[in-house]
Formats: C-alpha cells, sequence, structure tokens
C-alpha cells in the first residue's frame, strides 16, 4: 500500500521547511539534540498532512504544542491560522471520544455484573473465551500506548486510527531513508573528490 | 460501483427466530444511541468512512417517515406464515433491495467471502480515506440503517417476506452498524438474530460491535505484511504491535542516521541538487518527489542518462567545486522557497526536457 503522491508531496514540503526552521534556531547542536529536532519535525510534518482527519495526528500535534521550544516549530510547519484550527478541534475531540468511552464503560460494567450474578459455575467454552478475551485487551492497551492519543480512543476507532499511523509512517520512512540515502551518497562523492 | 450499489440502503429487516419474538427494544436504541454519538465535526469524515456514503444516508433519510408510519403494523405479526407487508412502496422498495444482497449472500456460507474480495480492490483504490467502507460491509452480516426523523419511535421488528424465509437456511444477523453517517439524525437499527441465538439487546450489540471491529481487523491485516495468514485476533494484533514498534523504530534510526549526515539540521538541498547519483532516482521519488524537489534528476534509472543530463546542465558544475551552502544558481533558490515551488518544478523540468 504506498500512500497516494499529494500526501508525500505535502509531508516532504513541510518537513523541509521545519528543517531550517531548526537549522536557523541554533548552530551548535549536540547530535542527540539534532536528531530530536529532525524527528520532531517530519513527525509534525506528518501529523498535518493530514489535516485534523485523524485522531492520532491530532494528538500528537498537541503534545507537541505542550512544550514552549517546540510550540514554535509546531506553528511554523503548520502555519497560524491552522495551528488555531487544529487546537481548537483538539480540544474538543479527546472531550467528546472520552465521553463515549466511558459510557460504553458504564453499560459494560452493568451488563458485566448481571451477568456475572446469573453464573455459578463457568462452562470451558466461557472460560477460553474469557482468557482470549483477557488477551486481547492486554494487546490492544499495549497498541493504545503505541499510537499517540491512544488512550482516549475506543476499540473500532483505535484499529482505524491504527491503519492510519502505519501508512503515515511508512510514507515517512519512505522520505526520510531517501533523504539520508542523498545526502549520504552527496557527502561521499565530495569526499572522493579530495 | 455494483458494491456500492449492493451494500447501499440496505433496509433492516427483522426476522426473529420463530420462538422468540419481543425484544427490549427501547434499551437497545438507548445503548444504539450511545454507540453512535459523533462529535459534529467529525460527520464528514466520518460519512467518508462509513458505509453509506452520505446521499444514500440521505435517501434512506427521506425513505423512513413513510416506513414507520406503516411499522406500528407488522409489529403484530407472529409466525413465519404468510406475511403480507404493508403496501408501502418504500419498505418494498428496501425489502427487495436487501432480498438482492440476502440471495447473494446466501451462496456463500461462510462468514466474509465479500469482504475478502472486496477489500483489496477497495484498498488499493482510495487511499485518501484509509478506511473502505464498502469492504467493511460484513458482506452477508449486512448492517443496514434505517435512520429515523427525530421522533422517538421504538425499534420495530419487519417480519421478512415468506421467499426470503425460505431463501435463508440461517437467518443471518445484522447488527448495529456505523450510523454515524446520520450524525444528525439518531439512527434505529434494526436487526436480525440468528436461529437459537440469543436476541437480547446487549448480545446483539456485542456481536455487532465485534463485527465492526472483525472487518476493520482485516484490513490492518491486509496492511501489515505477513499477517493475512495468521488467524485469531490476539496473534493479529501482536504482529501489528510489532510492526508499529519497527515502523516508529525505523524512524528513530533515520533521524539519526540524517543528524549525522549534516554538519547541520538544514538540508543542503543545493549540494543535492548538485550531486550526480543516480542512486537519488529511488523508486519512491520517480513521479513524485521529483517534480517538487529535484527537478534536474529526472525520472531515469540509468547513470548513463544521468549523465547525459550532467553534461547538459553545464551551469551546474562550477558549484560542485563550491561550499555547501552557497546559494549559486536563483532557480534552485526558488526551490527552496515552497511558495513558488509548483511553478519552478514546472519551469525545471520543461527546461529539461527540452535540453534532452
Amino acid at each position: 500500500m504506498r500512500a497516494p503522491i499529494s500526501l508525500k508531496q505535502k509531508f516532504l514540503k513541510k518537513w523541509i521547511s521545519g528543517l531550517q526552521l531548526c537549522s536557523t534556531c541554533s548552530k551548535n547542536m549536540s547530535i542527540l539534540e539534532r536528531k530530536k529536532s529532525i524527528k520532531l519535525s517530519a513527525d509534525i510534518a506528518m501529523a498535518s498532512a493530514r489535516n485534523g482527519r485523524t485522531c492520532w495526528s491530532l494528538a500528537l500535534i498537541a503534545n507537541a504544542s505542550k512544550n514552549d521550544k517546540d510550540k514554535l516549530l509546531v506553528e511554523h510547519i503548520l502555519g497560524n491560522s491552522e495551528f488555531q484550527r487544529l487546537n481548537k478541534i483538539s480540544i474538543m475531540r479527546p472531550t467528546m471520544s472520552n465521553k463515549r468511552v466511558r459510557c460504553k464503560k458504564i453499560l459494560k460494567r452493568s451488563c458485566g455484573t448481571i451477568r456475572r450474578v446469573s453464573k455459578r459455575v463457568v462452562p470451558p467454552k466461557i472460560l477460553a473465551s474469557c482468557v482470549a478475551k483477557r488477551l486481547s485487551t492486554k494487546r490492544t492497551q499495549v497498541l493504545k500506548s503505541l499510537v499517540p492519543g491512544g488512550e482516549f480512543m475506543d476499540d473500532v476507532s483505535l484499529i482505524e486510527e491504527t491503519l492510519d499511523y502505519i501508512m503515515s509512517l511508512q510514507t515517512q520512512i519512505d522520505i526520510m531513508r531517501s533523504l539520508a540515502n542523498a545526502t549520504e551518497l552527496v557527502l561521499s562523492r565530495k569526499n572522493e573528490q579530495w | 460501483m455494483e458494491p456500492d450499489v449492493g451494500t447501499g440502503p440496505r433496509s433492516i429487516t427483522i426476522q426473529p427466530s420463530l420462538d422468540q419474538n419481543a425484544l427490549d427494544s427501547l434499551q437497545f436504541n438507548e445503548e444504539i444511541q450511545h454507540l453512535m454519538t459523533v462529535p459534529p465535526e467529525n460527520a464528514n469524515s466520518f460519512t467518508a468512512l462509513l458505509e453509506l456514503p452520505a446521499p444514500q444516508a440521505m435517501e434512506l433519510l427521506h425513505h423512513s417517515p413513510e416506513s414507520n408510519a406503516s411499522a406500528a403494523q407488522p409489529y403484530h405479526f407472529s409466525g413465519g406464515a404468510n406475511l403480507t407487508f404493508p403496501s408501502n412502496i418504500a419498505l418494498i422498495e428496501r425489502a427487495a433491495r436487501f432480498s438482492v444482497f440476502a440471495a447473494a449472500a446466501d451462496n456463500n456460507n461462510n462468514n466474509s467471502p465479500e469482504t475478502t474480495g472486496s477489500v483489496p480492490s477497495n484498498s488499493s483504490g482510495n487511499l485518501g480515506k484509509v478506511k473502505n467502507e464498502p469492504a467493511e460491509s460484513d458482506s452477508n452480516h449486512d448492517n443496514p440503517n434505517s435512520p429515523q426523523p427525530s421522533q422517538n419511535q421504538k425499534l420495530m421488528k419487519r417480519k421478512e417476506r415468506e421467499k426470503k424465509a425460505k431463501a435463508t437456511t440461517k437467518k443471518t444477523k445484522s447488527g448495529a452498524n456505523d450510523s454515524n453517517e446520520d450524525a444528525e439524525k439518531l439512527p434505529y437499527v434494526h436487526v436480525r438474530a440468528r436461529r437459537g441465538q440469543a436476541t437480547d439487546s446487549h448480545s446483539l450489540a456485542e456481536r455487532a460491535r465485534r463485527e465492526k471491529i472483525n472487518a476493520r481487523m482485516k484490513l490492518l491485516q491486509e496492511l501489515v505484511p505477513g499477517c493475512s495468514k495468521i488467524s485469531g485476533t490476539a496473534l493479529v494484533l501482536d504482529e501489528i504491535i510489532n510492526h508499529v514498534q519497527s515502523l516508529q523504530r525505523q524512524v528513530e534510526f533515520l533521524s539519526m542516521r540524517l543528524a549525522a549526515v549534516n554538519p547541520r539540521v538544514d538540508v543542503n538541498l543545493e549540494s543535492i541538487l548538485a550531486a550526480e547519483s543516480g542512486s537519488l532516482m529511488d523508486s519512491n521519488y520517480s513521479s513524485m518527489v521529483m517534480p517538487l524537489m529535484w527537478p534536474e534528476l529526472q525520472v531515469s534509472g540509468n547513470r548513463q542518462q544521468f549523465e547525459q543530463q550532467w553534461h547538459l546542465d553545464a551551469h551546474h558544475q562550477p558549484a560542485w567545486g563550491r561550499e555547501e551552502n552557497q546559494n549559486f544558481v536563483t532557480p534552485e533558490n526558488s526551490l527552496l522557497s515552497y511558495d513558488s515551488s509548483a511553478n519552478s518544478a514546472s519551469f525545471h523540468t520543461n527546461h529539461l526536457k527540452m535540453e534532452l
């Protein structure tokens, strides 16, 4: 599955502009700081390329904006008006999905207690399903920790967000790898020249 | 688009098992409402995501007032014998549409033959919206929605026609589905219960939810390499988690590489533009990034061709000996300012085409 061309172009544009901002910011950075800023601008560029349509992108941007230093970068990449808009959306969105999640949890809890009371003996079939359920809940928890903003989502939207996130990550990796290859080749050739 | 039409406005009909009849429909409705609240600004994205595209949802909306008016009558029917539907045209129409789908579904006894068939085609299709709702339709477990106007009507079960009852040996169940398409109206979902299975609202909702999740998991399985052979949710989730982790690690690694390569964080576009490396022509770049960023390095995969270009763009050569960050040619500078990126890119490609 390859992302559409426009997505790659958008990402690349935003990422490069973010990198330029980083370079003008500070002259002497350790390698780790450089790496962090590169990664951050890549992430933000990817998230902004999604245009606020996915939950994980909003969460990523929101997390980045918490830090004052990074907030500048976010604003630069996003452009001021879009930044405001996404801020508004990101404030509203987790609360909404929280409500939904909470309602479902209440419902499940109420159903669960009723069911538990009636059963005395647990037949093996149901035991197996309990085990399976526990396994999958464990894994969904892990997945929630991986996907940015995953803790607020219910199962269904979590899977959708994961889909989108995986695709964006792959795009990001493709472009970053190409750029890294390019710069390395350039440098190696330059060294050959001398 | 056949799949869309077929899975389009499906009428939800209830075919309770012969033994059980009434349901706690009001409770079910409330639960559905909980499941279906969507923040308004997401309505657009969700309409894109959902099975029913917005126009078809609107169509259903228009149909529902008529159908609800006559819905009261079938409620009193019992048994599966010759049922006469109310002569409402809308109902008949929808039932007909559903029967087409049900007939198709009856040919397959497994769960998701059409889903898997439609998933690849759909997933290769619009990638702009990642989730593909026609694929998501759990084929024969069809989840049509009949949105109702804001009047608070009870969930009505409608009995199927005789021929449909005969056709389906096993009554299929369609559960609550994404009714997020009508964010403004509260859709009411009519479900069919499997024969011999509990028809209480909670288990129905649970089953609906599970089917939704399963459909999306199939999409994920397609995306993650090596996942389609695995059966079982937990193992698939394992694979997905591994994949996400590996992707994140790759991002870290690549950013470290870039940090190591560059003395400064900026991207030395000038040097890259001036570089003569054939291997820059990754397949990734071939069609999309090139026009934007490095138009001189055209889509050729061969070094030879590139050497040709290199000789032609003779004015770039003196730049080779210079330092990295000098600005040499104004067209390249304009590339860096993304205001006119599109214009300059097109200029360059035309220029090169002429030269070649």
